[in-house]
Parts: C-alpha cells; structure tokens; sequence
C-alpha cells in the first residue's frame, strides 16, 4: 500500500544543513491503522508531508498503491493526491465561505466529477459522518468535532485509498475527541487503510500499530517487522 | 470546469471588500464609457477634412504705415509680386483667414423686403479674388469661379457675384441650384455663381462651421492692413517667408509684415482646447483603470494573504496550480463582469444626464461595452500576477499549524 525506502529528507540553510528525515523506512499493508507518534521536530510533520505528497523528499524510494511516486510532476502528483489520499487535518481545514456540502465537494470538482455523482457522493459522506441534515449549514455553525467530521466526509466522498490524518483529535475535547476517533474506527474497519500522526499515546494506543519517529528515524513497536528492514 | 457556483457562494458570504471593488468597477466604467466617447468625439472634430490645402497655404498680415499710399494700386502690385516669386503656386488677399478663429460673418434673405424674406443662417464671409479659390485649393462642384474682369475693390461697389459652400447650398436651397439666384445683402444685391465642396469658416466650434461665402472683392485694396494667401508645396514653405519679406520690402519698405503661418498652424492653434480636453481626459481613462487594476491587485493580494491555509489545503485536495490562478480569475471576472453590466447602465444614465445638462450627444452602447472589454483586460493584467504567486503556495501549507 505504502512503502517507503530510505528516505532522507534534508533542508539546507546557508549555515546549516538539517536531516528531518534521515534513511526513513516503513511498510503500510493494505487495510491497517497506523498511528505515528514521536515529540514535536522529530520528523513527524515531515513525514506526513512526504506521505500525503505535498511535499518533495531529497533521496530515497516512494511507492504508493504499487506506483513508485518518487518523481512526479506538480499536476500529476495533485491528482495522485486528488484520487488516492483523503486528508483530515489538526484544524480541520474547512473553506469557510463555503456550506458543508461545498466543502465536502471540493475535491470533487477537483476530480471533474459530473454534479449527479458529485451530489450523491457528498450527500452519503455526509450521512456517514451523521450530519446529512445540515448541508447548508455553515462550518462556524458547528461544534469542533462536527466540522472534524465534515473534514473527514470530505476525505471519504473522493473515497481514497487510504485516509492521511494529522493530529485529527488535537484541537477537540476528550468527548468529541472520543467520537472522532470512533468514526476513524468504523471507516478503517470498513476497509480503507489509516496513516495517523499524532502525540496524544492514548490514542495512538487504539490503532493496531505503533510507529514511533525518533530523530527522523523510525522506531517501531508493532506486531509486524517492516519489509523494508527485512530486506536491508 | 470553471466551478463559477462555489466562487459565487463564497463571494456572497464575504461581500465587504468584493463590494467595494465593484462601487469602483461600477464608477470606472460609467466614467471610462463617457470619458472615452467625449475624447471620440474631439478626436473626430479634430479630424475633419477642413477642404484646404492647409500645410500649402501660408498666410500673413501687411500693415501699412506710408501715408501716401494708393492702397488699391499698391495690392494688385503685391500680388503680381507674391505670385512671381519661385515656387509659388498663387496668391490672393482675403478679409479673413480659415480655421484661424477670427473674421466675418454674415448672412443673406431672399428678398427686398426684409420683413417678409427668408434669411439664410449666418457664413463665414470671405472677400477675394478670381485667384483665392486656387490659393485655398477648394473645389469648385457647379457653376464657375469669378472672371478676372469682375473683381471689384470696394465691398460697396454693385455687381457683387458670390460662391457659396455646398453645406450652406443644401441647407438653404435643399436639392434645388443656387446658381443664378439673387440675394440680398442690406441694399446691395448678389448673385450665386459658383458651388465650392467644401469651404470651412474661422471659428472651429461654430455649428455653421461648413457654412461659408467667397464674394468677389479684392479686399487688399480696401484697407491699409491686408491679409494675403500664398500658396506652395509644403517643402517650399519654409523659405518663402524671407522671400516675401524681402520682395515686399524692396517694393516699399514702409510697412511691417508680420504673423506667418501657415492654415495649418491656424487649425493647430484653433483645435488646442479640444486636444487639451482630449488629452486631460484620456490620462483621466488610463489612471483610473490604472486604480482599478491597483485595487484589484491589492484584494487579490490581501485574499491570498488572508487564505494561504486555505489555498494550501485546496492543492493537498488536489487542485493543480492552473486551478488556483482560475479561482482567482473567475472570482475577479465576476466581480468585474457584474461591475459592469451595472457600470454600463450608470454609464448610459450619465450619459443622458450629460446630453441634457451641456447638449452633448447621447453615449452610444458601444462605448460601455468597450470600457467592459478593456477592464476585463486590465482586470486579467491586475490578477494574473498575484494569483500565479498564489498557485506557488505549498500544499504543505495546509498541515502548517498556524
């Protein structure tokens, strides 16, 4: 599904050279639910970054879905990005000015998808988060963990691949905290593969795998051994 | 895929600064629209055929100060003078000079009787002889020039003969001849010759402008200050004022020749406030559009600064960088195209209310629809930059925790 080979990552100043990223591997299966922890300037966001192809790497090997995306073209990576990846951020990113069904929409249109598809699609993502009620509604109407939720129907209507979520919990309370990450359960059980980064251990304690970035490095605690170190 | 509805939903639930930059949008095409047709209409007065040959035609003024002058029989000296000298085509005298703005003006009636008789409008009234046809290059379309023996020198004198402009011909006369027909002017009376083509007055704002007379008096011979037409080619010009100033001078020395210009010079002079006008209004056209392109830039500028998360998070859903500098552009388009589809109808009222305040013509349609036109350019121009700078932001913005 994902799998990256020594990747390093380095950003050069005029003074300084920095490795936010250094002989990075990881496998992800089909179907799992990693979470990523590590303390903040370890590389996670870099890592993230990479992984959701929004950003480039300096060496190393990125394949995703079986697609070696190391060396793709502005474009062809937006629609890499478009197709295959959903994404939920920390500060759930939504565009204020528009409602929950245009939010949820615009990856859609992105896609150049026809209307009929584009309304059926937002209306059952909606539905699925529990807020098919209020598609006019604005995103400054709703609680923190309702426009999560919008957030998250808006990565699913384009139905990704996999779903790459950033700190997904990190500016909810405990509660809604709580449901967002029970719908992450749910859709991950449904069958679509989860990379989430996050510091919170707890709730990186309810993915079934753990993988810890340490100085750019990986770390990893999970019932699987990675391909990539098996193969070294 | 344009995507014009979410654009348009989003512009509605944010309207504070699109609505601004569309008063200003709505403003610069009203004022563009009637600006640019008020600088048409100057420009294509500028631009009427006056008939003469301007750049040929060199004028100026004689004024006498020997007391012991024969005035009559010194001018038909002059003249033979001027018309021997090299390069020159012809030479008259006249009362007045075209396009320059000063001379004389009069008018005819019909009859004796000046209560019952129909006058014709006011012409410019200009005295010559047989020569000053020639030396105006004017076309003469019906009937004859004045012969030489039918010149008089006093414009008292009976036998007056007159050629009148084609414009004043149809104006009076409709479609039927003035030729042969008898005026009256006071107690004198006057018969139309000759139909010139085209023949303009002094004053270049006057509606009677294309009205205009030549009635047959050598008027050099009435006055001891004269004005004379000499015609050359324009590569000739230059060097003719010495050769008059001498040729006159040793004929008799004792007057002052001054004022040499050519029609062409005089017409300059006489259309300056238009091209002034012109010219005040079109810097007024280019600032404003330069404005509204400014604030354009500038809204573009502050939205991309106000929404950076919000682009960056668009490219991580998949926009491509064409697709943001199309957000920006359609979004501005619209704001522009609304901008003027209302600026083009307050064009049109202001038009009106100009036509009736200061009688000008009604703005035609094509006007605001061109002001429309080239605010979509500048309005392309404005937002091409920015936007390409906001297709650049990173899609890593979007997991930036600002």
């Amino acid at each position: 599904m994902l799998s990256m080979k020594n990747i390093n990552k380095v950003f050069k100043t005029d003074l300084v050279e920095t490795h936010a990223l250094r002989d990075f591997n990881l496998e992800v299966k089909e179907g799992e639910f990693v979470a990523v922890t590590g303390p903040s300037g370890s590389g996670k966001t870099t890592f993230l970054n990479i992984a959701g192809l929004l950003e480039g790497f300096t060496s190393g090997e990125f394949s995703l879905d079986g697609v070696n995306v190391s060396n793709l073209s502005d474009n062809h990576s937006a629609k890499v990005r478009n197709e295959k990846i959903g994404f939920i951020f920390q500060g759930f990113n939504l565009i204020p000015d528009l409602n929950l069904a245009e939010n949820v929409e615009v990856p859609l249109r992105y896609r150049g998808m026809d209307a009929n598809e584009r309304k059926r699609r937002v209306e059952s993502a909606l539905e699925q988060v529990g807020l098919g009620a209020r598609m006019q509604h604005l995103p400054t109407q709703l609680s923190g963990g309702q426009q999560q939720r919008v957030a998250i129907a808006r990565a699913l209507a384009g139905e990704p691949r996999f779903l790459l979520a950033d700190e997904p919990t990190g500016n909810l309370d405990s509660l809604m905290a709580r449901q967002v990450m029970e719908l992450l359960e749910k859709i991950n059980q449904q069958g679509t593969t989860i990379i989430m980064v996050t510091h919170d251990p707890e709730l990186a304690r309810r993915a079934q795998r753990n993988i810890q970035i340490v100085d750019g490095q990986v770390c990893d605690f999970s019932m699987y051994q990675p391909a990539a170190t098996g193969t070294r | 895929m344009l995507h014009i509805k979410p654009i348009l939903s989003s512009l509605m639930r944010s309207k504070s600064s699109p609505i601004l930059l569309l008063l200003q949008i709505i403003l610069s095409v009203a004022i563009v629209a009637n600006a640019s047709f008020i600088i048409y209409e100057r420009l294509s007065l500028m631009q009427r055929e006056s008939g003469y040959a301007e750049a040929q035609i060199l004028t100026f003024s004689v004024y006498n100060f020997d007391p012991a002058i024969d005035n009559i029989k010194q001018n038909e000296v002059d003249q033979l003078i001027l018309r021997a000298l090299p390069n020159v085509i012809d030479a008259s005298s006249s009362n007045m000079l075209p396009l320059s703005g000063g001379g004389w003006m009069d008018r005819y009636v019909d009859g004796p009787n000046e209560d019952t008789a129909k006058s014709t409008p006011g012409f410019a009234f200009y005295l010559g002889n047989d020569h000053l046809l020639n030396v105006m290059g004017a076309k003469l379309v019906a009937g004859r020039n004045f012969n030489p023996d039918e010149i008089n020198t006093n414009i008292d004198d009976s036998g007056m003969l007159a050629l009148v402009s084609q414009p004043l011909a149809k104006a009076f006369w409709g479609d039927e001849s003035p030729l042969g027909k008898t005026m009256y002017q006071g107690t004198q009376t006057v018969t139309i010759i000759g139909v010139v083509d085209k023949l303009q007055g002094a004053w270049v704002d006057h509606e009677n402008f294309e009205y205009s007379v030549i009635q047959n008096v050598d008027f050099g011979g009435s006055s001891s200050n004269k004005m004379y037409m000499v015609r050359a080619l324009p590569e000739h010009i230059p060097a003719l004022e010495e050769a008059i100033r001498s040729a006159l001078h040793a004929e008799n020395p004792n007057r002052v020749l001054d004022n040499f210009q050519t029609v062409a010079e005089l017409r300059n002079l006489s259309y300056s406030n238009h091209r002034l006008m012109a010219t005040v209004l079109s810097m007024m056209v280019v600032l404003l559009l330069l404005i509204t392109a400014l604030g354009l830039t500038g809204m573009v500028m502050f939205n991309i600064q106000r929404r950076t998360k919000q682009i960056g998070t668009r490219r991580a859903l998949g926009a491509r960088k064409r697709d943001i500098i199309q957000y920006f552009m359609v979004e501005n388009y619209l704001i522009c195209i609304v901008g003027g589809l209302i600026g083009g109808v307050l064009a049109l009222v202001l038009g009106q209310q100009l036509m009736s305040l200061y009688s000008l013509p009604m703005v035609p349609v094509i006007y605001p629809i061109m002001s429309v036109i080239g605010l979509l350019v500048v309005t392309t121009l404005a937002v091409i930059v920015p936007a390409t700078k906001a297709a650049n932001i990173s899609p890593a913005m979007a997991t930036r925790s600002v």
